[in-house]
């Protein structure tokens, strides 16, 4: 399968909502085992919220060999690559933590959102 | 309907300044909903884009609040008066006059996350004349960590007036800064609720939201990248960061980092990035290609 990220979120992935436009395309294949290529020509500018969205939480439901067997990444500029890198290493660090000490913080941050 | 002037003073950026701005903030909060707010600028020779940002802001703040805020341009000396002319400072609030091209970075107001304009204003505006010699690639690298900043004040704010920036290079000093401000609930209120811990100082506050990993993201999920991604700009630029929210304040330069406890300034958060425009200070992709055969995950 192949994405054409910039058909989808434009020359600017920075957005959580660009984010989870991939998230969306790519996270059903990649758990039924598709391999999947993100196409990042003509994609200008990154920021760490398209990524932690749309490529970071995959961590929490796929592992890092199947991750690295089916997603496939193309034409992603040195920015776009050194991000990606720091986004990933942050989510597996996310990911490792104890799940009591994960659950503890989703309950906080579910808590708060409610009562926003 | 209280009526109040404010005799704004030379606004620079250092803490005093800050002080200074606090000082503002507190007697407009005290006039309460509906004040009619007249600002004197008779003692004032200089502004800072930090200052004009705050000021902007404020004056939206007390509109939102039901008021009127008046910025007295008869009482501007005439080096005050042209930036705030230039930099779009008054035609934003109501003068006729348009800005035009100087070495200020326009001033702006972002009531939405508009990520394409924000994105076009910093490429085009803030590196795109020349002060720094950078090629295309490396702006899109600074656009993006600069959103990082719009992000932030977007998603965690809540800011109920939107976003201000505005900039300036200093020519001489071959400097250039980029102010932004929101007007919600600032960095320590909002670490305190996260972390239901409603005595935790605001320093805490803010060494805990600067750290790697860390974020108030009312979303599930790994966040905390973006303050990171600044912070390393800042050293690698031997530039400054400065952030003033609400109860405490974060100097971050490439000596290190302070976080410090501070006496309430204004209900939001003012961030002023100073960076040199040498672009032997600009190394930022260079780590990449030892790791490139290296997986990503």
């Amino acid at each position: 399968m192949h994405i054409n990220v910039k058909e989808l979120v434009g020359e600017n992935a920075m957005t959580l909502d660009d984010g989870d436009a991939i998230y969306a395309r790519i996270h059903g294949p990649l758990t039924k085992g598709d391999t999947v290529e993100l196409d990042f020509d003509g994609v200008q500018v990154f920021a760490s919220p398209f990524f932690n969205a749309g490529i970071g939480r995959l961590l929490g439901e796929l592992t890092t060999d199947a991750l690295n067997a089916r997603l496939k990444f193309a034409h992603l500029s040195d920015f776009g690559a050194r991000l990606l890198r720091r986004v990933i290493e942050n989510a597996k660090n996310y990911y490792a933590a104890p799940t009591d000490q994960q659950h503890a913080i989703d309950r906080i941050v579910h808590d708060n959102a409610i009562a926003a | 309907m209280t009526a109040l002037t404010i005799h704004v003073p030379r606004l620079n950026d250092a803490h005093d300044d800050f002080i200074a701005m606090a000082k503002i903030w507190r007697e407009v909060d005290a006039a309460g909903d509906g004040a009619e707010v007249s600002f004197d600028f008779s003692r004032c020779w200089f502004l800072q884009p930090n200052a004009v940002v705050f000021l902007g802001g404020l004056g939206r703040v007390i509109g939102h609040r039901g008021g009127k805020a008046r910025f007295l341009v008869g009482t501007m000396i005439d080096r005050v008066r042209v930036n705030l002319l230039q930099n779009g400072f008054a035609h934003a609030l109501g003068a006729e006059t348009t800005p035009w091209q100087g070495n200020s970075i326009p001033y702006r107001e972002y009531f939405t996350q508009e990520e394409d304009g924000i994105a076009q204003d910093l490429r085009k505006n803030w590196l795109g004349r020349g002060w720094i010699s950078v090629s295309q690639a490396l702006a899109n690298e600074l656009v993006g960590q600069m959103w990082e900043l719009f992000a932030n004040a977007f998603e965690h704010s809540d800011t109920p007036v939107g976003v201000f920036s505005c900039g300036q290079y200093f020519k001489n000093r071959c400097v250039l800064t980029l102010a932004v401000a929101d007007f919600g609930v600032g960095i320590p209120s909002n670490v305190r609720l996260h972390l239901r811990q409603p005595d935790l100082s605001a320093a805490d506050a803010l060494r805990w939201a600067f750290q790697r990993g860390t974020s108030t993201s009312t979303r599930k999920g790994p966040r905390g990248v973006g303050l990171d991604l600044l912070k390393e700009l800042v050293r690698t630029n031997k530039g400054e960061m400065l952030v003033y929210s609400h109860d405490g304040c974060v100097r971050i330069d490439h000596r290190g980092e302070t976080y410090e406890n501070s006496q309430p300034f204004f209900e939001g958060t003012l961030v002023q990035l100073r960076l040199l425009c040498d672009d032997k200070h600009y190394m930022l992709s260079n780590e990449l290609a030892a790791k490139c055969a290296v997986p990503f995950f």
